[in-house]
C-alpha cells in the first residue's frame, strides 16, 4: 500500500516537473520581455526637452540646398549628423512654403524663398526610422547597453509624430495653404540626390489658409 | 668652421640612427603582436569576407593573424577565446554568435587585458568589449519595410524568415521591418520562423510554409543567404514570379539577383568598413589609445533595381 502511495507521489512530482520544464512562447515575446528600458518615457522626455528646443537651430531648407551645391563636404560636416560612420547623414531643417498637392503618402510644398520653385515632399504617411532621433545630434548611443532599446526610442518618437503632429495637419490642410515646417532630412553623401527631397516632419503649422 | 661641420654631421648621424632604431623597434613590436579574428561562422560568404578583410587589414598594419570559426556555437567560441588567450594573442576582432551568451567570453579576454573589438554583431554589455562596430540594421530594415509596403500596395500575405534567435541583429532587423509594416492591416504575416541565417534552412523552412500558405505575395528575410534559399524554394514551387523576396546584407549573389529581377531589394552592409575599423582600432589600442566609442554604428543603404547601378557586392566600390 505504502509503495503505491510512494509511486503515485513520485509520478505526480514527475508530471509537475515535466509540465514546468517545457513551455511555448512566441519568439518576439521572449525578446520583448528581456528588456526593462522604458523607451516611451525616454522618447517623451527627449522629444520635449531636447528635440523641440533644437528646432531653433535647424537650417533653412533652401539655404541647405544652396550650400550643398556650392560646398558639399563642408555642408555635410557642419549641418549633418550621424551616430556612426557611413554615407547616411541626417539634417535638422525648417522652412515655409505653399502646398501644391496633397497625396496619399505626402504633401508637396514649394519652399520659399526659392527662385527655382522646386517642389519638396513632406512625409505624412511613412514617418519611421532614425531620422528624427538622430538629426539633432543630441542623443548618445553609448548611453544604451542594448541597441534594441536605442531603436525603441526612435519607434516611440515616431509614434508621437504620427499620433500628435500628423492627424491635425492632415485633417485641415488644403492645396494653396501656406505652411511652416520643421523636420529631419536624410541624405546620402556618396550618392547625393537633391532632386527628390523628403522632409520627415517634427512640427507642422498652417500659417495661412487658402 | 670644419669642427662645427663635423659636429653638425655627427648630430645628424645620431638623429638618423635614433629614427632608424625607433622605427625598427616599432616594427619589431608590431611583428610580435598577434591579432585573433573569431567569427560566428565561415559557412556564409558574407562572414568569410568580413573575417578575411579584418585579417588582411591587421596583417597590413604589421600583425600576425589567425581566423577562428565558431560554427555558430557559443561553446566552440569559448574554446577559441581560451586558445587565443593561451596562445598569446594581443587583441581579438570578434563577430559574436550570441548577444548574451558571448559576453562571458569577451569578459574573459578583458580580465587578462586583451582588448576585444566586435564587428557587425554586438554583445549586450557596454562594459565588456573595448568597442563595437555594428551595422545600423534597424534603420536599414525600416527603409526596406517602407519599400515593402509600397511594392505590395499595402496589401497581401507574407512570410518572415528570422535569423539566429540569440543575435540582436535578428531582432533589430525584424523590429525595423515591423515598425513600418505592422501599421498596415492589409499586410498579413502568415508565418514567422527562424532559419538561422542559413541558406539551406531558409529553403527548407519556406518549402514547408508554402505547403500551407501557397498564396503569399512576399518573403522578408533577415539576411541574403536565407533570401537566396527562399528564392530557390519559390523556384521549386514555380512561384518565383509571383512572390517578392527581400534580403539583407548586400551579398554577391543577391546583388546579381536584384540586377536580374529575381530578388526585390536588400540592405547593403559594409563589412569591409567594419573589418578595417576594427583592425585600425586594435592598432591604435596597441599604440596607447583608450578613448574608443563603445558603439560605432555603420549606416546601411537600401539596394533596389532603381539604384543597383550605384552598388557592387559587400558595398565595395568599383575596382576594389
Amino acid at each position: 500500500m505504502k509503495k503505491i502511495v510512494k509511486y503515485a507521489v513520485g509520478i505526480i512530482v514527475l508530471i509537475i516537473v515535466a509540465y514546468n520544464l517545457v513551455y511555448f512562447r512566441k519568439l518576439d515575446e521572449v525578446k520583448a520581455s528581456s528588456s526593462k528600458f522604458d523607451a516611451k518615457t525616454y522618447a517623451r522626455n527627449y522629444f520635449n526637452n531636447k528635440l523641440l528646443p533644437s528646432l531653433s537651430n535647424a537650417v533653412e531648407l533652401n539655404q541647405l540646398m544652396f550650400l550643398l551645391q556650392t560646398n558639399k563636404e563642408q555642408t555635410f560636416d557642419k549641418y549633418g549628423h550621424a551616430l556612426g560612420i557611413g554615407n547616411i547623414r541626417y539634417f535638422l531643417v525648417k522652412g515655409e512654403g505653399e502646398v501644391t498637392s496633397i497625396n496619399e503618402n505626402d504633401v508637396t510644398v514649394v519652399a520659399k524663398p526659392d527662385t527655382n520653385q522646386k517642389t519638396i515632399r513632406i512625409a505624412t504617411e511613412f514617418v519611421f526610422g532614425n531620422a528624427i532621433r538622430d538629426a539633432s545630434g543630441r542623443i548618445d548611443i553609448n548611453e544604451f547597453s542594448n541597441t534594441m532599446d536605442f531603436n525603441n526610442v526612435s519607434a516611440e518618437i515616431n509614434k508621437i509624430i504620427r499620433a500628435e503632429v500628423l492627424p491635425p495637419f492632415k485633417k485641415t490642410v488644403v492645396k494653396g495653404d501656406s505652411v511652416q515646417f520643421a523636420g529631419a532630412l536624410e541624405l546620402n553623401k556618396e550618392h547625393l540626390d537633391v532632386e527628390d527631397i523628403e522632409v520627415i516632419p517634427i512640427q507642422l503649422k498652417i500659417i495661412e489658409k487658402k | 668652421m670644419k669642427r662645427g661641420l663635423h659636429k653638425t654631421a655627427l648630430l645628424l648621424l645620431l638623429l638618423f640612427s635614433l629614427i632608424v632604431v625607433n622605427s625598427c623597434k616599432s616594427k619589431i613590436n608590431a611583428a610580435h603582436k598577434k591579432v585573433a579574428i573569431i567569427v560566428s561562422t565561415l559557412n556564409n560568404p558574407w562572414f568569410v569576407f568580413l573575417a578575411e578583410n579584418a585579417a588582411a587589414k591587421a596583417k597590413e598594419l604589421g600583425y600576425e593573424t589567425k581566423i577562428f570559426d565558431s560554427q555558430n556555437n557559443t561553446a566552440l567560441e569559448t574554446d577559441h577565446f581560451e586558445n587565443a588567450i593561451a596562445s598569446g594573442y594581443n587583441a581579438i576582432l570578434f563577430n559574436p554568435t550570441d548577444a548574451n551568451g558571448s559576453i562571458a567570453n569577451v569578459l574573459k579576454a578583458k580580465e587578462v587585458g586583451v582588448p576585444v573589438f566586435c564587428m557587425d554583431r554586438e554583445v549586450n554589455s557596454t562594459e565588456a568589449a573595448t568597442s563595437q562596430i555594428l551595422s545600423d540594421s534597424y534603420s536599414g530594415c525600416v527603409a526596406l519595410g517602407k519599400y515593402f509596403v509600397q511594392q505590395l500596395n499595402k496589401n497581401g500575405k507574407y512570410v518572415e524568415l528570422l535569423g539566429l534567435v540569440g543575435d540582436n541583429n535578428t531582432w533589430n532587423r525584424s523590429k525595423g521591418f515591423h515598425e513600418v509594416v505592422d501599421n498596415y492591416p492589409g499586410l498579413k504575416m502568415v508565418a514567422q520562423q527562424s532559419a538561422d541565417f542559413d541558406r539551406n534552412k531558409g529553403m527548407e523552412v519556406l518549402e514547408s510554409i508554402l505547403q500551407a500558405h501557397g498564396d503569399i505575395s512576399a518573403v522578408f528575410c533577415g539576411n541574403d543567404a536565407m533570401a537566396m534559399g527562399a528564392y530557390q524554394a519559390l523556384v521549386s514551387a514555380g512561384k518565383e514570379k509571383n512572390v517578392k523576396v527581400f534580403g539583407f546584407d548586400g551579398a554577391e549573389d543577391v546583388i546579381n539577383a536584384i540586377a536580374e529581377g529575381k530578388i526585390t531589394a536588400t540592405g547593403m552592409q559594409f563589412p569591409k568598413v567594419m573589418a578595417y575599423t576594427a583592425a585600425i582600432f586594435a592598432d591604435e589600442y596597441f599604440k596607447g589609445r583608450r578613448d574608443f566609442p563603445k558603439k560605432m554604428p555603420v549606416a546601411v543603404e537600401m539596394v533596389t533595381k532603381e539604384n543597383i547601378k550605384d552598388y557592387t557586392a559587400y558595398g565595395k566600390k568599383e575596382g576594389q
